[in-house]
């Protein structure tokens, strides 16, 4: 479901320069988001673009009580998934991780700790494929939190709130991710120089 | 606290959300226990990795068909 807007009378200019202005401000981090939902750089961009449209429709609507910057994130991500859905996928982000509380991402040990690599290993092109291939194996839900809040630098609350979620949920899923990751992860980094 | 315990703890406590007693109690742990510090660290590098990774831009030709619709409706 859309959002309800957040400003100003549909006809009156202050829309057009608001949405023209978030498009500068915010328009690399919309399709950002867009693009780490659908993992389809055609179908991010026809987020993005159908996001602003509708904003277009819906300004008359606004009524401030967001920004305007949040206000499009979560046209974007309604957009997403409406996308996502009309491809077949019904339930885009399903979280299909049941591993109950006292599984192996509740405990230590579940994964050998990383010798510690250093910088040209830790950054080099070899890890950052081994992050993309771990990233592919965490549930789409945890990935989406990890690499808006980890990838991006967007704070809890502004994760919650893009998706519709409380923080603590977030953090469930950011901490579920991490554990996976690093755990997958090790394998990449054992053998690494310390 | 225990280790288990610790660890279900560790993202809380990263990001700064634990209760000040509870708080103090990972940080005794975590300065006593070398297995759950370097987890820490695995996390801390995790971290970096991904800061380290290139950032998405709005391609020019999608930002161009906003504009215009953005202008057409003017």
């Amino acid at each position: 479901m859309i959002p309800p807007s957040p400003a100003v009378g549909a006809s009156h200019p202050a829309n057009r320069e608001a949405l023209s202005q978030a498009l500068v401000d915010h328009g690399d981090r919309l399709y950002s988001l867009a693009l780490r939902i659908t993992r389809d750089r055609d179908l991010a961009a026809d987020a993005v673009q159908e996001a602003f449209a509708t904003a277009l429709q819906r300004a008359s609507g606004f009524r401030g009580e967001s920004s305007i910057g949040t206000w499009l994130h979560r046209i974007v991500y309604t957009k997403s998934i409406d996308l996502l859905r009309a491809r077949g996928r019904e339930a885009p982000l399903v979280d299909e991780d049941k591993a109950p509380p006292g599984s192996e991402d509740d405990r230590v040990g579940g994964a050998p700790t990383w010798s510690r690599p250093p910088d040209e290993i830790l950054l080099g092109s070899e890890t950052r494929e081994a992050l993309e291939r771990a990233l592919a194996q965490i549930t789409p839900m945890q990935r989406l939190v990890f690499e808006l809040r980890e990838v991006e630098g967007r704070d809890t609350d502004e994760v919650a709130g893009i998706l519709d979620l409380p923080p603590g949920t977030v953090r469930v899923h950011l901490h579920r991710g991490r554990m996976r990751l690093r755990g997958l992860l090790s394998q990449h980094f054992r053998g690494a120089v310390a | 606290m225990t280790c288990d315990e610790l660890y279900r703890r560790l993202t809380d406590h990263a990001e700064g959300v634990l209760e000040g007693d509870v708080c103090r109690e990972v940080e005794r742990h975590l300065a006593d226990c070398s297995a759950c510090s370097a987890i820490r660290r695995d996390l801390e590098d995790l971290s970096r990795l991904c800061r380290e990774k290139a950032s998405i831009h709005l391609p020019s030709g999608v930002r161009r068909r906003i504009e215009g619709l953005l202008a057409s409706t003017a």
